[in-house]
Formats: structure tokens, C-alpha cells, sequence
């Protein structure tokens, strides 16, 4: 197992090389650059300022020499320096992952309770009243898009009941909060996301455990004098959980992009919100940089779910 | 002769939809005594598999139910009971073991969490010493290595194996009735006649009734003590094991009989009976096997026939054969 993961591990870089190069390419093809964004341009002498600014940042040198160089920082744990923030992109980058991890755990938990149980009642009484009354409200919330939900709750907790800060004041910078201060603050934009989401989970849950309560082994258990309950939770839903395991893995990967809408409405201070300020000005140092995490996230993502599977399947053997 | 362990009377398994009503089980009568192993043969879809379902209570739900009978096992009716009193029966007094050996056991649990988990239901001991015990059955079943298997997983185990470790899930509790659909179609031949040697050794050691659902009429001659033909959802004829080989009375067992291949023939020829067993969802109101019979009178397609004691526990259901079986 271990080198499997070790195998795993390096197989990525060429991945993450190749992601890099694409989002390097993909930046300098778009036109305009980040010192058109920065400087007025109103001032005197505006060519001969960008000129100077361009040489300064490295801009002017052959796009394969400044992806190197860009390279050769990173492997040295330089991201380099933001252009619109005016600080090293590494000082950036902590605080905004640390956010997005807080809200994405604590929206997955809440999608988690409130997705699985829902689908284990559903399977239990598949076809019946309870079955379908509470699909078609899971769906309901599932079509509506969470922005929705958030505006919603915003207005409800913070504004008519100022239970929850609407807006987010800490953050990056020095001035950042304790964990408590995060939690609170990522909670209303965390329901948000787990009221449409849990949704996934719910559907998974319910169409899973109905499988596998068809299979032979379900039938053994009763056959064995096993009481409904235990049938349940020890076969019907161990079994299930294999697809539903392997799932959150994905999911988790996904995560550390961030919501950009929602972190947007919330000012919320993530990698969605962080990523998107720096592609409107043309920071590639912040672009890169980001992008590059997202990456990695998605594929440790893959990684953590072909792990989890190994763990709760034992038919299942890396060699 | 003693009271029978288990006794079937009239027993009916229906599934019921909106507008059909497939009548799988149709008013069986079977009696099982202590310690015998009684065969039960028949084309598929003849309501074998429902039969022994239906003992166990647990038909497929929602559609399919018990509709009437009785199914008496030492005094008590099964079908009287709650469910949480069948529950304690299930595992304890009758275990069911099944064809696929590959699919009935759970994938994701150890072997020794398996059966551990049966006697745990039934038994008021520690986990350690349902350990204990699962590994002595294991052992009893001729598993080889029984402390390790019951750490390794189902997937790890040949089908011969597997079929062993459902043999010792079920025996474990020491049931008075042990049923088995079928239990080595899906294995090869060598393994076969040990999984059968070794069922027959369980009824010998702890005096275990067997139902033996089978297709197969070689494991019947080597099996049975009493043979149950059916079809359509019937018993067509009941007797016991030697004098069915002898003197089959009814046009459908004597067809089944002659499709057995010959041992001694190079190449296995397979007398099949022609035409089809007709739709449980609507049997003919004459014999059900008289389309297919070649003794067939008209008579025969109007009035339904009785199951009767022909010779003394020789049962028929043809009115063709006459009193003393010809
Ligand atoms: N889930 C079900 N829904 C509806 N009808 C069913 C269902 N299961 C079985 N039946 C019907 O019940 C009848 C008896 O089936 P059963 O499985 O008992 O046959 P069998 O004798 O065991 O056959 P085989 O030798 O193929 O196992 C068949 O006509 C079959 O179509
Ligand atoms: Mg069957």
C-alpha cells in the first residue's frame, strides 16, 4: 500500500508539470497583461513606464525562459510576488487555503449527516409516502442553486436575526482569526452549500443501499436470524458505503477550489474568492500559483478515494 | 410411523400483482422426518426454490406472499409466529444454504465475522468463544488453516471453500432442518461429491434433517432417502428413494428419470421432455402435465388431479395409475 501511494505521489509531478505549462500558456495567450491592469493610463510617458515595469517583472524575456524561471522558484517554495496585492503570493495562499478547507470540511460534514441518513430512510421504505415526499423536496432544494439559499439565509441570520456575520472580516492578512472566529464565520455559507448538495449524497445513499439489499448475501443475513436492523447496518450498509466512500474522495479533492460564487456574496476570504481577484487583474504570479494547488487537491482527491475504497473493500488490493 | 420434524400442509406462495396472481407454491403437503434427507426434483420454475423460501419466511417482499398453509416444525406452525419469533427460528433451528456460494456470503466481512454473527444471534456466549467455535466447525467442514481463514475474506477462497464456510455458517447452531437449494450446481464435479459426502456427514453426526432442492437426478440416487417430485407448483408423486428408481409411477417422473444421460455412454444423451411448464399465472384446469403427457386421456385435460396414497407411502397425482401403481 505504501508504495502504491509512493507510486502514486510521483506519478503526479509530470501531471502537475503539464497543468502548469497549459495554465502558463493559456495566461500569456489573453490579451493584455498585468501592468496594463495596474497603471493609469493616464499618466505621462505610458510606454516607456510600462517598458520599464515589463523589464522589471521579467515580463519582456521569451515566455519558455519565464516559465522556467517561474519553475525553478516554485521547486525553491518561491510562488513569487503578487502583482495587485504587493505581497509574496506565499502569504496569500495560507490563509486563503485555510479558509476554504474550514468551509469545505464544514460543508461536507453537513452534506454527510444530512445526505446519508436521509437515503438510509428512503432505501429502508423504498416506493412509500415518506420515500417520495422527501425525494421531491431533496430535489427541490437540489435544482435551486445555493447562491439562492445564500442570499436566503444571509437575509434571515444576519440581517432580520443578526445571528451571523454577513460578511467576512477576517481572513488573510495578520489580522486573521482564531478557529472558533473561521468556524462562525464559514458557517451560514457552509448550509448553503450542504442544502442543494446533500442532495448527491441522499440519491447515492438510497440508490446504493437498494442494490445491495437485493444481493444473495442480504438474504444469507436473514436467513441467519439476523434482525431487520442488524441486516441493515451490518450488510445492506457496509456494502453501500463502498461507492459512497470512494465518492467523497473525488469530492473532497474538488474542494479546495473553492465555492466562487458563494465566497464571492460572503466576501469569504478563500481560493475561490483569492483566484478569481487575480485573474480579473492579471496576476499570474497568484494565478499560477493557485491554479497549481486546485491541481494537487484534485489529484490527492483521486488518490484519498482509491485509498478509501482499498480500505472499505477488502476485494480491492494495490500492488 | 413417528411424527415427522416438519410437516407442510396445503401450503400456497402467490405473488400477487395488480392483475396477475403467479401461483408459484399450490398446495404442497410435504413431511420431513428426523435425520432423513428428502430430495426434492423438478423443472425449473417448478416452485422448488419458493418451497424452501416459504419455510424460511422469506419470500421476496413485497409481492410475493404466503397465502395459506401450515408449515409445522416439532409442534409449532411457523406461519403463526411474529416476525421477531421467526427471527430466533431462522439460523437456530432451520438454515438454508444457497447455490451461489460466490454471491451468498458478504464481501466485505471476514469469514470468522460471519459466523460468529449467527451464533452471537442465537447463543449467549462471548465473542471470543463464538470464535472459538466458528473455527472448530470450520475445521469439522474440512476447512484447512480455520484460524486463518476466518481472518481472510470470501473473495480468498475457492468456491469449494466457500460453499464449506455456508455449510458450517448454517450447521453452526446445530438446526434440526437444513435446507439446501441446490447446493453444488455451481460447483465441479469433484467438489461436488465432497460437499454432498459432507452434508450427508452432518446429518449423520447431529441427526439434521435435509431438504435437497436439486435438478440433478444422480445426486438424488446418491442422496435421498425420500424424493419429492414436483411441478407446477405441485407434488405430482412422493415415495421413497429406492422405490422411485424402481417403479416411477407418474408420466412426469418417469419422463424426468429417462432424461437421465447414461453413465456408461461416451457422449451424454439428454432425453428432454418436450413442450413447456405451463405460466403460473394460469394453470389449465386439468392436469397441469397433461399437455406434455404421452399417456394423456381427455379426461385428463378437464378434471384436476388429487395427490393419493397409491401404494402404502407411494403418493401420485394421476388418476391414470391405478390402486397397488401400475
Ligand atoms: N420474484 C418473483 N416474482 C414473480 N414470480 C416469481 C418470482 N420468483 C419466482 N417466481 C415464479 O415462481 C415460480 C417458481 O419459482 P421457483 O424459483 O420456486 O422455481 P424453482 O423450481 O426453484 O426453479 P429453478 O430450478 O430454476 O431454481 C416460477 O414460475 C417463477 O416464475
Ligand atoms: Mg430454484
Amino acid at each position: 500500500m505504501l508504495t502504491y501511494i509512493i507510486r502514486r505521489l510521483l506519478g503526479m509531478i509530470p501531471m502537475l508539470i503539464a497543468i502548469s505549462i497549459f495554465t502558463f500558456l493559456m495566461m500569456h495567450l489573453a490579451p493584455g497583461n498585468a501592468i496594463d491592469a495596474m497603471i493609469n493610463p493616464r499618466i505621462k510617458d505610458l510606454a516607456q513606464v510600462q517598458k520599464t515595469l515589463e523589464a522589471q517583472n521579467g515580463l519582456n524575456l521569451p515566455l519558455p525562459v519565464q516559465y522556467l524561471h517561474w519553475l525553478w522558484n516554485v521547486l525553491h517554495g518561491n510562488f513569487g510576488f503578487s502583482f495587485s496585492q504587493h505581497q509574496p503570493v506565499s502569504s496569500l495562499l495560507g490563509p486563503a487555503i485555510e479558509n476554504t478547507l474550514i468551509l469545505a470540511i464544514l460543508a461536507e460534514i453537513l452534506i454527510l449527516i444530512i445526505g446519508i441518513p436521509i437515503g438510509i430512510m428512503q432505501a429502508r421504505r423504498p416506493y412509500s409516502r415518506l420515500d417520495y415526499s422527501t425525494s421531491i423536496v431533496s430535489f427541490v432544494f437540489f435544482s435551486v442553486p445555493y447562491f439562492i439559499f445564500a442570499i436566503f439565509l444571509m437575509y434571515v441570520f444576519a440581517i432580520h436575526w443578526p445571528i451571523f456575520p454577513a460578511q467576512n472580516a477576517v481572513g488573510t492578512g495578520p489580522n486573521s482569526g482564531s478557529l472558533i472566529d473561521h468556524i462562525y464565520h464559514a458557517l451560514l455559507p457552509a448550509i448553503s452549500i450542504a442544502l442543494t448538495s446533500n442532495t448527491v449524497y441522499s440519491r447515492y445513499t438510497r440508490g446504493s443501499m437498494l442494490d445491495v439489499s437485493r444481493q444473495d448475501y442480504v438474504r444469507t443475513a436473514r436467513a441467519k436470524g439476523l434482525q431487520e436492523g442488524q441486516v441493515f447496518r451490518k450488510h445492506v450498509f457496509r456494502n453501500a458505503m463502498v461507492p459512497i466512500v470512494t465518492q467523497f474522495g473525488f469530492d473532497i479533492g474538488g474542494l479546495i477550489g473553492g465555492a466562487v460564487i458563494l465566497e464571492g456574496l460572503f466576501t469569504y476570504q478563500g481560493m475561490g474568492l483569492l483566484t478569481i481577484n487575480a485573474v480579473s487583474q492579471r496576476d499570474y504570479p497568484v494565478i499560477m500559483a493557485t491554479t497549481l494547488l486546485i491541481a494537487i487537491g484534485v489529484l490527492i482527491g483521486n488518490l484519498v478515494a482509491d485509498i478509501m475504497y482499498a480500505i472499505v473493500d477488502p476485494r480491492v488490493q494495490y500492488n | 410411523m413417528a411424527e415427522p420434524l416438519l410437516a407442510i400442509r396445503d401450503l400456497r406462495t402467490y405473488f400477487i400483482s395488480k392483475n396477475t396472481e403467479v401461483r408459484a407454491v399450490d398446495g404442497i403437503d410435504i413431511d420431513v422426518q428426523k435425520g432423513q434427507i428428502l430430495c426434492v426434483v423438478g423443472e425449473s420454475g417448478s416452485g422448488k426454490s419458493m418451497t424452501s423460501l416459504s419455510i424460511m419466511r422469506l419470500v421476496p417482499k413485497p409481492r410475493g406472499k404466503i397465502v395459506s398453509g401450515e408449515i409445522v416444525l416439532d409442534g409449532q406452525d411457523l406461519l403463526k409466529l411474529t416476525e421477531q419469533q421467526m427471527t430466533g427460528v431462522r439460523g437456530n433451528d432451520i438454515s438454508m444454504i444457497f447455490q451461489e456460494p460466490m454471491t451468498a456470503l458478504n464481501p466485505v466481512l471476514s469469514i470468522g465475522d460471519q459466523i460468529t454473527e449467527v451464533i452471537l444471534r442465537h447463543r449467549k456466549i462471548t465473542k471470543k468463544e463464538a470464535l472459538h467455535r466458528a473455527v472448530e466447525m470450520l475445521k469439522f467442514v474440512g476447512v484447512p488453516r480455520a484460524e486463518q481463514i476466518v481472518r481472510e475474506y470470501p473473495h480468498q477462497l475457492s468456491g469449494g471453500l466457500r460453499q464449506r464456510v455456508m455449510i458450517a455458517m448454517a450447521m453452526v447452531c446445530e438446526p434440526k432442518l437444513l435446507l439446501a437449494d441446490e447446493p453444488t450446481t455451481a460447483l465441479d464435479v469433484t467438489i461436488q461429491a465432497q460437499v454432498l459426502e459432507l452434508m450427508r456427514k452432518m446429518r449423520d453426526e447431529f441427526g439434521t434433517s435435509i431438504i435437497l432442492i436439486t435438478h440433478d437426478l444422480g445426486v438424488v440416487a446418491e442422496m435421498a432417502d425420500h424424493v419429492v417430485v414436483m411441478y407446477a407448483g405441485q407434488v405430482v408423486e412422493s415415495v421413497n428413494a429406492d422405490e422411485l428408481f424402481e417403479q416411477p409411477l407418474h408420466p412426469y417422473t418417469k419422463a424426468l428419470l429417462q432424461s437421465i444421460p447414461s453413465i456408461d455412454a461416451d457422449h451424454e444423451v439428454l432425453y428432454s421432455i418436450p413442450g413447456t411448464v405451463p405460466d403460473a399465472a394460469s394453470f389449465p384446469a386439468g392436469c397441469r402435465f397433461a399437455e406434455r403427457c404421452p399417456l394423456a386421456q381427455p379426461s385428463c385435460f378437464e378434471k384436476a388431479q388429487a395427490l393419493r396414497e397409491v401404494r402404502p407411502g407411494h403418493l401420485v397425482r394421476c388418476d391414470l395409475v391405478e390402486e397397488g401403481g401400475v
